[in-house]
């Protein structure tokens, strides 16, 4: 089995300040395309910097992180956003939807950036939402949306472009523990259906559902273990 | 993207602020509708005065002895020329066979009794008894009495011709023929009333006192100047009409060859040239004030705009990150920024349009809505919205989707 990512010595340094920030030091990661993995460790690990890399949505300072066999860190800004749209599929733990757009619209977006026509969009935008059950909830806005409601909108737009990998960050961290059930069966149907899933969480029970753990201390893999 | 869903979004988010969005506008509604009101009556105006002036009078040109005078030495120095007289109205008509008619005039403005009533600021007239007839043509005349003659003029006789507005004024039912009128300190017999000759941008033509001139300068003295006024036989003979006059004045005043003329010819041409210099200048300020405003009114929508951007972060974030490129996000602001100011427009041209007609309903002045002040109007305010909706939007499309999707 390829690789679908492929991570080699990638560190990742911020400036703040006068102060370097090494937040991440050399990390190697294999992911194949229906891996169900969790990255897991305490804040300040570099989680959320090795998931904004996974999700080209930054790009490491040394080191090589190769999507679809694609060096990462010879593409445009404009060739990332691509890759966002096409490949990746984002599920934030604060939801991250439009407030303002009803949950049809917000899971079309996707689509509209991939330019897909309006017929197309309509009978995707349907099925994604009929697969996290929020059919008879397309014309509600955000706030008119339980949380775990609106993560499924969330999931569902994540789902619409058919992405090779979903990252999902702290996806429960906002919810009580019955929706984020509900929420992981939801990622556990996702997973079954070859879809790869990339899970953030400081969460060890959300983290068992995942096939396969790595833990983050100080910017380094400190254990990487099958469930 | 597509363009129609970019549109879609900006409709929708500018709907929610509407107020704000109005407010926004405001400069832009301003500049455009001052430029869509005076361009519109200024418009009016030419249409209305070249008609009256080029195609009703422009066979007709008149001749004084000062012209135009542009200091003091030059009117003291016009002062000492001949003033003219009803004579030579008469050899430039014996003279110039391009010539149909002239006649001499001089005026002042005087208050009018009759018993216990008056009527102030009242054109009064000496003329000669041809004067009326090259002034107004054939179709108006007098409705009841006679014209002045040229025995009135010769005999300088205290008679007058009173217009409908004395005579409405003073005369409530009563006949003026064979009244005594004071015009001033000075008595005239009313011998005819003239007919009713309407107004002209608002100035009715009709409040007038004609006396013959020789009487006028006897009672006012020689200190108001005198115009002849020439009627050529058709438009094709005006030039030559302008030129035999010349000649005939020269040789009259006995102005030498190497000498230039100590009198001037002006033609509804020369009143064209000044009135459109006129409007080019009230142009001039109109742009002026437009610019004004509209630059105004597009820092007023860059700043809104850049609000927008910093209060809309997140949604930047979340776009960038499910795969809207730098363009998409560019594009999506500039087109707010466009529809703001292009609604701006819109309304500023309604706006424009309505005060026109107004203005055009309610007072003398013409109004004439051309269709290119609209369109220019309507791209000006969308130029203005694009320019200055450049640098937010690039702001937008530069922000790093990290940082925004943390942007609390």
């Amino acid at each position: 089995m390829d690789n679908l990512i492929e991570l080699r010595g990638v560190t990742k340094v911020y400036q703040v300040g006068a102060e370097e920030v090494h937040a991440l030091n050399g990390i190697d990661l294999d992911l194949t395309s229906n891996e169900y993995l969790a990255i897991m460790g305490p804040s300040g690990s570099g989680k959320s910097t090795l998931m904004n890399l996974i999700g080209c949505l930054d790009t490491p300072t040394s080191g090589s992180y190769r999507f679809k066999d694609q060096e990462v860190k010879d593409l445009s800004d404009d060739e990332l956003a691509r890759i966002r749209n096409k490949e990746i599929g984002f599920v934030f733990q604060t939801f991250n939807l439009l407030p303002r757009a009803d949950a049809s619209h917000n899971v079309e977006l996707p689509l509209i950036y991939a330019g897909v026509s309006r017929a197309e969009r309509r009978t995707k935008v349907d099925a994604a939402l009929k697969a996290v059950g929020l059919e008879d909830r397309t014309r509600h806005r955000p706030s008119e949306l339980s949380g775990g409601q609106r993560q499924r909108a969330a999931i569902a737009r994540a789902l619409v472009n058919e992405p090779s990998v979903i990252l999902a960050d702290e996806p429960t961290g906002n919810l009580d523990s019955k929706t984020g059930e509900e929420i992981m069966q939801a990622m556990e149907k996702i997973h079954r259906a070859g879809n790869a899933i990339v899970l953030v969480t400081h969460e060890e029970y959300i983290a068992k559902h995942a096939r396969r753990i790595i833990r983050l201390r100080d910017g380094l893999i400190e254990a990487d273990e099958l469930v | 993207m597509q363009l129609s869903e970019n549109f879609r979004i900006a409709v929708s988010t500018l709907g929610v602020h509407k107020v704000r969005s109005l407010l926004t506008v405001l400069g832009t509604v301003i500049g455009v509708m001052s430029v869509v009101t005076i361009v519109s009556i200024i418009e009016g105006m030419n249409e209305y005065v070249s008609e009256r002036l080029v195609a009703e009078g422009s066979n007709t040109f008149y001749v004084d002895k000062f012209g135009m005078i542009t200091d003091y030495e030059e009117y003291l120095e016009a002062l000492k020329r001949e003033d003219f007289t009803p004579e030579d109205a008469r050899a430039v008509e014996r003279l110039s066979p391009s010539v149909l008619a002239a006649g001499a005039v001089s005026e002042t403005q005087k208050t009018v009794r009759y018993r216990a009533k008056s009527v102030s600021g009242v054109n009064v007239q000496g003329v000669d008894e041809k004067y009326r007839f090259v002034e107004s043509g054939e179709a108006v005349g007098v409705e009841s009495g006679r014209e002045i003659s040229r025995e009135d003029v010769l005999r300088r006789k205290a008679i007058c011709v009173i217009g409908q507005d004395v005579k409405d004024k003073l005369f409530t039912g009563v006949d003026p023929i064979g009244k005594e009128i004071r015009a001033g300190r000075h008595r005239f017999r009313i011998v005819g009333v003239g007919e009713r000759k309407g107004s002209l941008l608002g100035m009715s033509q009709d409040s007038y006192v004609t006396v013959p001139i020789s009487a006028f300068r006897k009672a006012y003295g020689t200190r108001n100047p005198v115009y002849l006024v020439v009627k050529a036989r058709d438009q094709a003979s005006y030039d030559l009409a302008q030129d035999e006059t010349r000649a005939v004045l020269r040789a009259r005043r006995k102005v030498p060859f190497s000498e230039p003329d100590d009198f001037s010819i002006m033609g509804a041409e020369t009143f064209m040239e000044l009135y459109r210099s006129f409007t080019s200048t009230a142009y001039l300020v109109t742009v002026g004030i437009a610019a004004i405003s509209l630059i105004v009114g597009g820092i007023v929508i860059m700043n809104i705009m850049l609000v927008s951007v910093t209060e809309r972060t997140r949604e930047i974030g979340i776009r960038k990150a499910i795969g809207a490129r730098r363009g998409e996000i560019m594009v999506q602001f500039l087109i707010e920024s466009l529809i703001l100011s292009g609604t701006g427009g819109l309304i500023g041209v309604l706006l424009g349009v309505a005060i026109a007609l107004f203005v055009s309903g309610v007072s003398p002045l013409p109004a004439a809505i051309r269709a290119w002040a609209i369109l220019m109007g309507l791209a000006v305010a969308c130029g203005v919205g694009t320019f200055f909706g450049i640098y937010p939007a690039a702001r937008a499309a530069k922000l790093d989707p990290i940082v925004a999707l943390r942007y609390e």
